[in-house]
């Protein structure tokens, strides 16, 4: 750390080797947009309340306290600073510098020095924050104030502390301000008589920052604030911990994959809000073997992914259905479609971890809201995992303990967070081990280069954990067949085809039935395809049942064939059908003969009908129940409409209804009455604000020019009840009800005379 | 990678690569805790239920044990919350406890205090208990014992039952293995059902289970009370324990709805405890007519409901399930397991049938196309009448006739369901038929006839589908049974599964009509004996005897 001092920060800034600001414009980068024009509006920017406020974000808790130590010593040696703060000297010129770097604190010709926005930033109670007063201008050696300490009453050294422990301010009460030590009557005269206590202007008296560390045992803090609070952990064979976050890994994969497919046969609808039903998600989570939080995750990541989006559906509703980068998606090997995964939920906002809670207005989260993100869940994540990375391969978290410790840890490295933080680190880890980054604890070999940014490596590490795809099945005589392992994707799909999955996971179980055989060929495969692919795929002879079953299928496959047409003409004379259909003009009538007396039509029966009588034959009309219906010409007629509703409920209404005109009727009535022959003046904000205010006051009504939203003004009589947060309430004649008014649309108020109400 | 026969997948179940080098190791470490779902030629599927987790864990296994087999045959990672799920399950067994306390008598007791009080508020138990003792116990009123472990087990929360037994009253009774003795198999049944206390033993039919009876019968030296489904399998165990054992035809009663004897060891049917008069069981007191010291079920998946309710009150004394299989098709294994015990021994059919105990057998299911006058008729039938109409396909005679005819010479049975059907069979064949209506003394005599080959083809209703010993059957021709039921499958192939003279294989023939419901029931069959690992065949009746 450099040694020179500055006159003000612009100077050190400017007397910077680029390298050192452009790792200051890294850290904090809300300084560089816009590029600022010099050192001094760089330094200035800084020093702004915003800015520092986000860099002070981004400390953890012993830089804090580091960082509080030194406003309270104000201008100061970094040695000096060491004494002060009760941590490990070596840990607190390392944290000074850094402050120094971020541009929170500068040399100064007097010594290192915060920013003043810096000790303002810092309210009492904040994170890291010791309370201490600032020390004062012309401070007591620290041997004096030890003696003088000493020989305080025991009254007055507990009410000392208890300033401390209150802020370090207090009210001086009736205590007498200048008093020699021998004459003080009371503890807080006597503190005062030895200078431990300072007396401001305002009867208010300080605790000197001095005094503060003297009391502390000659620290900011009594406790050392160096260390980070341990991580509760365990001894776990590092293979295991791989395996089981391959194993999560894969499954999510799969997982995904299935979610997707299914969706895209059947796409299920998106809310008005934009996110996923309740009951959507929880089939969803009984079809992939999962609970709903797991499901929840697992479409908010492929939606992260980019694999999910909406689309209309042919009525023109939205529906979550697969995007066309989840056909690339598929093609790829498992690691790679991991990666993407991963890749995707470590820099998404999204809080899945919210689906199924309520939130503060009692409605419940949907998966894929769009609301459902958090600004700082990304960097929550990335922090939680960090952390974990640092545990060695072989430690893990300690069940039961290992999470909450975590979460203090977390906590400690950025204190000024806020709270619900401590859920986003739980749902960090669920979401992680869920994803197959970690598993019982500890992070996975292959997620360490992820971390450090190698996304090659981190597939390649996980590749290797991966089961081997299979290009085979066992046919079993129980009609099932078994892929012992994850299929190749190409193979997996076509045996989809013919046999129904039974079981999924590290294999998967097929069963072939009738209705999935059938399946295939409604696809257009024959027989003797499907015998091909079965034997192609199976490693073990084909069983007799199977081979029985597809020729069993194939035999009765199609014997049934369904067509369309619009009517059907049927005879006992089979020349007179076959002479029709030779007739040249019948060609148009889209005839076909199915049997020797059948023929049927393409042609809807109201036009074919004419046609035929035309041609000369004189056909009857065939009732579904095979008699003949004579046609006469319907005569038409049209409903009776109907009384919807009761005579008596309808004289109710109509004269509520009446009523309700009237009284806006008589409330014009009123306004009108009212209003000056010249247009009343219009009142300032605050004038009408007085006038209102003293309505309420004498309960009286007033007459007040409002523009509506469609920026009509119309003058309404009311009576005011309150005004509070910009927004008048009272009781409106016109419309018989309580109304909110917001006072910048009202123009004018006019007192009513009491006699007019 | 790691190369295991095992592949845990997401849905709880266990698929075993039988041809796997390790596939043997695996199977017996599993075979405690997973249940054997299906075990067809190449991959066994076993699965993880609560009741075989407590089973396991009745039997001293614990969930770090379960974990680490999974984890150490499993060919892939094994899916982190069955492991959890796992744990969770196990840990939840034992964690309440039956005792027997000095003063307040059968005490509820636990470590876990927050699980007592969870099932303290379930209302289902307030009635069972009586007055809290302490923070950690509870009186249970000593008539409750078995509906309290019931209704324990079905809030997930299944008790371990220390409260002991009653020895019963003492009657000597031992095995006389003379020209014989007791296989492995059988002894270590027997053992582990008595250090058990009390359970189900599962063995499968033509194992022997009539002897684990026995040999359990001569540990606990003390009168017998023996459940049995009916009247021949009485006069069987009867038969069978009068030769094996010290019992004198004296010593063991009938209690039946012809008989009703009460010596020291009584085989009671089933059917006569649940015989109702007046709304009451008359024959109930048989349970407290003598002071028990072991009670046998045989065939527990068929014990009736009446009868859980009865063994319910008997908690005090030990029970003996014996069984071929656990599957009930009323689901209610819950029962057995809180009612009767836990399984104590379990063998699966295929090992057994490896070591030489019973026949190998051949499936084939002949298809029988129906006439179209027959389909006609079947078309247009009520849906109630055409599993009859199917089945009863005059077709099927011809066939029967030409598959008896390619076995000459071997013990044949002919089963069916429809009284006509087999009349009519027995004419065509002409052979004797047994049917509900014969009496059980003509009956015992076409059995006796048909074990000593002066009959060698018989023709049998469902009847004969329990317990009745023919063990030198060789062929059994199917033509109709009940719809489909897995439990009647195990039976009538059990019926050919006797261990045969020479090593000869069994052959089980069902017929059924195509393109009909009958085709549809014979497919859940074909499934089941494919699962249970029987080569399977399926041929036109065009091809038969061809």
């Amino acid at each position: 750390m450099s040694t020179t001092a500055y006159r003000t920060l612009a100077d050190q800034l400017r007397g910077w080797p680029d390298e050192r600001l452009s790792r200051l414009l890294h850290e904090r980068p809300d300084l560089a947009t816009p590029a600022p024009h010099d050192s001094g509006q760089l330094a200035s920017r800084a020093a702004t309340r915003s800015s520092v406020l986000r860099a002070l974000d981004q400390l953890n808790r012993f830089e804090l306290c580091v960082l509080d130590a030194l406003v309270v010593l104000g201008q100061t040696s970094v040695e000096e600073l060491v004494d002060a703060v009760a941590a490990a000297p070596e840990d607190v010129r390392t944290a000074s510098a850094r402050l120094v770097d971020l541009a929170l604190a500068w040399e100064s010709p007097q010594g290192l020095r915060a920013l003043s926005t810096v000790a303002e930033a810092l309210t009492p109670g904040s994170p890291g924050v010791s309370g201490l007063r600032p020390v004062s201008t012309d401070p007591l050696p620290a041997a004096e104030i030890e003696r003088r300490l000493d020989r305080l009453s025991p009254q007055a050294r507990q009410l000392l502390e208890h300033v401390l422990d209150s802020g370090g301010t207090a009210t001086s009460g009736n205590a007498r301000q200048t008093v020699l030590p021998e004459e003080a009557a009371n503890p807080a005269e006597e503190l005062l008589a030895h200078r431990l206590l300072v007396p401001r202007s305002g009867g208010s008296v300080v605790l000197p920052g001095e005094v503060g560390r003297a009391l502390r045992g000659g620290c900011t803090t009594t406790y050392d604030v160096g260390e980070p609070p341990a991580l509760a952990t365990s001894e776990r064979d590092p293979a295991l911990v791989d395996r089981a976050a391959a194993g999560a890994a894969f499954e999510a994969v799969r997982r995904v994959e299935l979610l997707l497919d299914q969706w895209g046969s059947h796409p299920p609808a998106a809310l008005r809000s934009g996110g996923l039903g309740v009951r959507d998600l929880r089939a969803l989570a009984t079809d992939l073997h999962v609970d709903e939080p797991a499901a929840a995750l697992l479409v908010e990541v492929a939606q992260a992914a980019g694999l999910l989006s909406t689309a209309a559906g042919p009525n023109g509703d939205p529906r979550w259905i697969p995007t066309d980068a989840f056909d690339t998606w598929t093609a790829k090997p498992t690691a790679e479609r991991w990666l993407a995964l991963v890749v995707a939920w470590l820099e998404s906002p999204r809080l899945p971890g919210l689906v199924g809670s309520r939130d503060t207005a009692g409605k419940v989260w949907n998966a894929l809201a769009p609301e459902l993100a958090g600004i700082h869940q990304a960097e929550t994540r990335g922090l939680t995992l960090h952390v974990l990375a640092e545990l060695p391969p072989g430690t893990v978290l300690a069940s039961g303990t290992g999470v909450p410790s975590l979460v203090q840890r977390v906590e400690w490295r950025r204190p000024r967070r806020p709270r619900t933080r401590a859920d986003q680190v739980v749902w960090a880890v669920d979401e992680a081990t869920a994803l197959g980054l970690a598993a019982l604890g500890g992070l996975a070999s292959y997620a360490r280069p992820l971390l450090a940014g190698d996304r090659s490596e981190a597939t390649a590490a996980l590749a290797g954990l991966l089961p081997d795809p299979v290009d085979h099945v066992l046919l079993q005589a129980d009609l099932t067949a078994v892929a012992p392992g994850p299929l190749e994707s190409q193979l997996a799909r076509r045996l989809q085809l013919v046999a129904d999955v039974e079981s999924r996971g590290g294999a998967t179980v097929y069963r072939f039935t009738p209705g999935s055989v059938r399946r295939a060929l409604d696809t257009g495969w024959t027989a003797v395809e499907v015998h091909e692919f079965v034997a192609s795929v199976s490693r073990t002879p084909v069983p007799q049942p199977l081979t029985y079953l597809v020729d069993d299928t194939a035999r009765t496959f199609g014997t049934v064939r369904v067509g369309h047409a619009e009517a059907f003409l049927r005879t006992d004379d089979e020349a007179a059908l076959t002479e029709l259909l030779h007739h040249p003009k019948a060609a148009s009538l889209g005839l076909r003969r199915l049997a020797p007396t059948v023929v049927v039509s393409d042609t809807p029966i109201d036009v074919l009908l004419p046609r035929l009588r035309d041609l000369g034959i004189a056909p009857v009309v065939e009732s579904p129940d095979g008699t003949v219906h004579v046609a006469r010409p319907d005569l038409l007629r049209a409903r009776t409409p109907k009384e919807h509703r009761g005579r008596a409920q309808r004289a109710v209404r109509e004269s509520a209804h009446a009523g309700q005109v009237v009284s806006a009727i008589r409330a014009g009535d009123r306004a009108e009455s009212t209003r000056p022959a010249a247009p009343a003046d219009r009142l300032s904000p605050s004038g009408s604000m007085a006038a209102l205010r003293e309505a309420i006051e004498t309960r009286a009504a007033v007459v007040i020019g409002y523009v509506d939203n469609q920026g009509a003004s119309t003058d309404r009589l009311v009576e005011p009840e309150s005004l509070d947060g910009g927004t008048l309430t009272a009781y409106d004649h016109r419309s018989d009800d309580i109304r909110t008014f917001a006072v910048h649309r009202i123009t004018t108020v006019r007192e009513v005379p009491r006699s007019a109400v | 990678m790691h190369d295991g026969p095992l592949i845990v997948q997401s849905d709880k179940t266990l698929l075993l690569e039988v041809d796997h080098e390790l596939a043997d190791d695996c199977r017996k470490a599993i075979a405690p805790f997973a249940e054997l779902e299906r075990s067809p030629e190449h991959v066994h599927t076993y699965r993880l239920t609560p009741l075989g987790l407590w089973n396991a864990r009745a039997a001293g296994h614990d969930a770090e044990q379960v974990v680490d087999t999974l984890l150490t045959y499993s060919r892939y990672a094994v899916p982190h919350a069955l492991l959890v799920d796992v744990a969770e399950t196990m840990a939840r067994y034992g964690r309440l406890r039956l005792e027997k306390h000095p003063t307040h008598g059968l005490v509820l007791s636990s470590t876990d205090r927050p699980v007592l009080e969870e099932v303290l508020r379930a209302k289902k138990i307030a009635g069972m208990l009586g007055a809290r003792i302490d923070d950690d116990s509870v009186v249970v009123h000593g008539s409750e014992r078995g509906n309290l472990k019931q209704a324990l087990l079905k809030l997930g929360w299944p008790a371990e039952d220390f409260a002991g037994y009653v020895d019963g009253e003492a009657h000597p009774i031992a095995l006389s293995e003379v020209d014989w003795s007791l296989r492995t198999y059988q002894r270590e049944a027997a053992e582990s059902f008595w250090h058990g206390g009390s359970g189900v033993v599962v063995l499968p039919c033509g194992a022997g289970k009539t002897l684990v009876g026995a040999a359990a019968m001569a540990e606990a030296q003390a009168t017998t009370l023996i459940l049995v489904t009916n009247t021949v399998s009485a006069r069987q165990w009867k038969d069978e324990l009068v030769r094996r054992t010290s019992l004198t035809a004296d010593e063991i009663g009938e209690y039946s709805g012809a008989v009703k004897e009460i010596r020291p060891v009584t085989i009671a049917t089933y059917q006569v405890l649940t015989t109702k008069r007046k709304g009451v069981y008359p024959h109930l007191e048989l349970l407290d007519a003598r002071d028990w010291g072991l009670i046998v079920y045989d065939e527990v998946h068929l014990l009736p409901a009446p009868i859980f309710r009865m063994t319910a009150d008997l908690q005090a004394r030990r029970r003996l399930g014996l069984t071929a299989t656990l599957v009930r098709e009323d689901g209610r294994e819950g029962d057995v397991f809180s009612l009767i015990g836990p399984k104590r021994y379990d063998a699966p059919w295929k090992d057994i049938e490896s070591q030489g105990w019973i026949a190998p057998a051949d499936c084939v299911e002949v298809r029988v196309t129906l006439p179209t006058s027959e389909r006609l008729a079947y078309a247009t039938a009520e849906p109630e009448e055409r599993y009859r109409l199917a089945s009863c396909t005059h077709h099927k005679i011809s066939v029967v006739e030409s598959l008896v005819r390619s076995h000459p010479g071997q013990p044949t049975l002919v089963i069916g369901q429809y009284i006509d059907q087999l009349d009519e069979l027995a004419a065509a064949l002409d052979a004797p038929v047994i049917k509900g209506e014969t009496t059980v003394r003509e009956r015992q005599r076409l059995f006796d006839a048909f074990r000593s080959g002066e009959v060698g083809l018989l023709v049998v209703s469902k009847v004969a589908n329990f317990s009745i010993d023919l063990p030198s059957a060789e062929v059994a021709i199917q033509v109709s049974g009940s719809f489909g039921s897995r439990q009647e499958e195990a039976q009538r192939l059990g019926r050919l599964l006797r261990p045969k003279s020479e090593g000869k294989t069994a052959h089980f023939y069902t017929i059924v009509s195509r393109d009909t419901v009958d085709a549809d029931f014979a497919a859940n069959r074909q499934r089941f004996l494919a699962e249970q690992g029987y080569a399977y065949r399926i041929v036109d009746a065009e091809d038969v005897g061809a």
